[in-house]
């Protein structure tokens, strides 16, 4: 049998030789400032300071090339480097979500990459392989992900669970392309890619030009508009619109250049259970994840691509940590744009016992399809946002006393209408499988939650909800770093609410998983 | 593998749910949040005091303001750990049944959390001093949730308390994320 072959053989790997040439040009990169030193400093003890900082890096550079190894033994990926002190890490490979690959501009050149081991801990990866050849890194994802599941397949072959040991051929999901990308940067907030680019430049400018420029251009612009608005407001209106314009153009110049150099050729693949994301310019990234292991998927219709009809995906596995990092790599998101009538049948590629109803439409007829909460929900909304306005009236009014300062009680009716909207939206689906949730207006979220990866459901009821009979439920799933928390609907009618907590919590109860994401009910 | 036919919510009628009373948690547990109110406040109050006398001291006059401030602070801390606790421990209330422990809690703000039994991660029995000494302890629920993750029961009869986490331990624990 295959799996009896794939136990005896040992797998063993080495770090690829450029290790050391990476490591360098790392260190090097520490190493010029304290060049600085021969320079300024005294020059024979910057020399020897210099020469001690090049060989303590060198060294460390060839011992970790030297010592660094890693194997699967057992059930576990075992990585060991050191010399004096051993260091010696242990992963076992069921908790390994995916085998992250990201290769600079200088990698590619020679056909090296860094590995990224990511865990469901939280706390970033939980081993770095840096450098390796590519060959390697898919020998090593192979030799992993067929372990890791054939471990599974031995915990469900009681239950005469069969598994496909090898994964097919790779499938295709999506592939963006440089339109897409465009528009993925044209419906992103405009303001804030300008205003980022802004600051870039000041600080750029801030490092080559002298503070009396400044000044006397300050100056001059000072006395030169001032003259110009002295004669007339009209081209001080049309100055102002033109200057906003440039910012939006450029803004949308530049994140679109952003969009390019993150996104570019994004292809979305399945192969077997594993989804693949490959992307960048610049710097390639590649990771897998297995689609059982999503726990909330995310469909994200902010403001502009609502407009256009168009989506984010996010989807979340098991860790809960979010760097920084993330977000410029892309890491944070699934599919970075896709059509939202494209999203439906897109769901059933990452579920694929995905059974609820379609997740765009408002009401669809047969089937599962969303339900709405309570109709108070839209009185609660308006008299909300209605004090809020008052408030608003209130404070300028105190603030100078004029009665044009009570422009806020004007857009109350505004309030009524927002709030029917939110209201509309505002909703929940409930399948066998599945849990939907759904809210927003102008920036609308959808979120899907596999029953299974249900951890604890929350029925909130504040004073006043108790007053109006309505409830907040709330549902807690692992790893909700990129999706912004799990499903919650207020405005539920209490009874309503304890009803779906008590239904999601016994499924949630009876699923377990067994080898392949493919749930069982068990009845108790 | 038998794929089941699962209902739709609208008749979800599951057979296994069956609606239970929730059960009050040990009735010494008003004494136990009584004693640790006033020893937090006590702390508290008494730290006041320092500030209090010091400016009494550097200004006889407003002492007897002072005071009076400080005992009414006092008087009103104690009366809300006598008043609070009872009211806290009819709100509190837990139950079992072959799936899914459910807890409610919260006065004004009220809230019920129900945990699946299979997503039950480890479970921990904690007992503060306060609490051996009125021979209670408390049951730790963990998940692996975000938000929330783990899911405490104070106020539980420390054989109790035993007995519900063996019980647990035995139908949850099903560790797969």
């Amino acid at each position: 049998m295959q799996s009896e072959s794939l136990a005896a053989s040992v797998f063993e790997g080495r770090l690829h030789p450029l290790t050391i040439a990476f490591s360098l040009l790392k260190a090097a990169r520490g190493i010029i400032p304290a060049m600085s030193l021969l320079f300024f400093g005294n020059k024979v003890f910057g020399f020897m300071l210099l020469m001690a900082v090049v060989a303590s890096t060198v060294a460390t550079a060839l011992a970790r090339y030297f010592t660094f190894t890693y194997r699967i033994e057992g059930n576990e990926l075992i990585t060991q480097h050191g010399i004096l002190e051993r260091k010696q890490r242990s992963i076992p490979l069921e908790r390994i979500q995916e085998i992250r690959v990201e290769q600079g501009v200088l990698h590619r050149v020679f056909d090296v990459v860094d590995a990224k081991i990511e865990t469901g801990g939280g706390g970033g990866a939980e081993a770095s392989l840096s450098v390796l050849s590519r060959s390697e890194v898919e020998r090593l994802r192979r030799a992993v992900f067929e372990r890791a599941a054939r471990v599974r397949g031995e915990a469900g072959a009681g239950q005469g669970e069969e598994r496909v040991a090898v994964a097919p051929g790779r499938v295709i999901i999506r592939r963006l392309g440089l339109k897409d990308l465009a528009l993925l940067g044209l419906t992103t907030n405009h303001l804030i890619s300008a205003l980022a680019l802004a600051g870039a430049i000041w600080n750029f400018a801030e490092d080559l030009l002298h503070d009396s420029f400044y000044k006397r251009a300050q100056e001059t612009l000072y006395r030169e508009s001032s003259r110009f608005f002295m004669r007339d407001a009209a081209p001080a209106v049309a100055l102002a619109l033109a200057v906003a314009l440039a910012v939006i153009l450029i803004g949308m110049i530049f994140s679109t250049a952003i969009a390019i150099i993150r996104f570019y050729g994004f292809t979305l693949s399945l192969s077997g259970e594993d989804l693949h994301r490959r992307y960048g310019l610049l710097t390639r990234r590649s990771s897998s994840l297995p689609r059982r292991r999503i726990q909330v998927l995310k469909i994200e219709e902010k403001l502009f691509r609502r407009l256009f009809g168009l989506a984010t995906l996010r989807a979340d596995t098991s860790g809960d940590h979010r760097d920084k990092e993330d977000d410029d790599s892309g890491r944070d998101v699934l599919l970075p744009i896709t059509r939202r009538s494209a999203v439906d049948p897109l769901l059933r590629i990452f579920f694929p016992d995905f059974d609820a109803g379609p997740t765009g439409g408002a009401e669809v007829a047969g089937g599962v399809e969303w339900r709405r909460v309570s109709r108070l929900a839209v009185r609660r909304g308006a008299i909300k946002g209605a004090v809020v306005c008052a408030l608003a009236a209130a404070i300028l009014f105190a603030a100078n006393w004029r009665m044009a300062a009570l422009w806020p009680l004007a857009l109350t009716p505004l309030v009524y209408f927002v709030s029917v909207a939110n209201y509309r939206n505002l909703g929940y689906m409930l399948s066998g499988r599945y849990f939907c949730a759904r809210r927003g207006w102008a920036g609308r979220s959808t979120h899907v939650v596999p029953i299974d990866k249900i951890q604890a459901v929350e029925v909130h009821q504040s004073p006043l909800d108790r007053r109006l009979g309505l409830a907040t439920l709330s549902v807690d799933t692992a790893g909700q770093a990129y999706t912004g928390g799990g499903p919650r609907i207020n405005n539920l009618p209490i009874d309503e609410a304890r009803e779906i907590a008590a239904a999601l919590a016994h499924r949630a109860s009876a699923t377990r998983y067994i080898g392949d994401r493919r749930s069982r009910i068990e009845n108790g | 593998m038998i794929e089941e036919e699962i209902k739709p919510f609208e008749s979800a009628s599951e057979p296994q749910r069956r609606t239970t009373d929730f059960r009050p948690l040990d009735s010494r547990v008003v004494k136990l949040w009584r004693v640790s109110c006033l020893i937090g406040f006590g702390v508290l109050l008494l730290s006041l005091l320092i500030p209090v006398v010091a400016a009494g001291v550097a200004e006889p006059r407003t002492l007897v303001w002072l005071a009076v401030a400080w005992l009414a602070t006092a008087s009103a801390a104690v009366w809300f750990c006598l008043w609070y606790p009872p009211r806290l421990y009819r709100s509190w209330g837990y139950r079992i049944d072959a799936k899914v422990l459910e807890t409610r809690s919260g006065r004004l703000f009220q809230r019920a959390r129900l945990l699946p039994l299979s997503r039950l991660q480890h479970v921990d029995i904690e007992r503060g001093p306060l609490e051996r000494m009125f021979g209670l302890a408390a049951l730790v629920l963990h998940t692996a949730g975000t938000h929330s993750a783990n899911i405490r029961i104070p106020g539980l009869e420390a054989a109790e308390a035993m007995r519900l986490r063996d019980h647990l331990i035995e139908i949850g624990g099903d560790d797969a994320v």
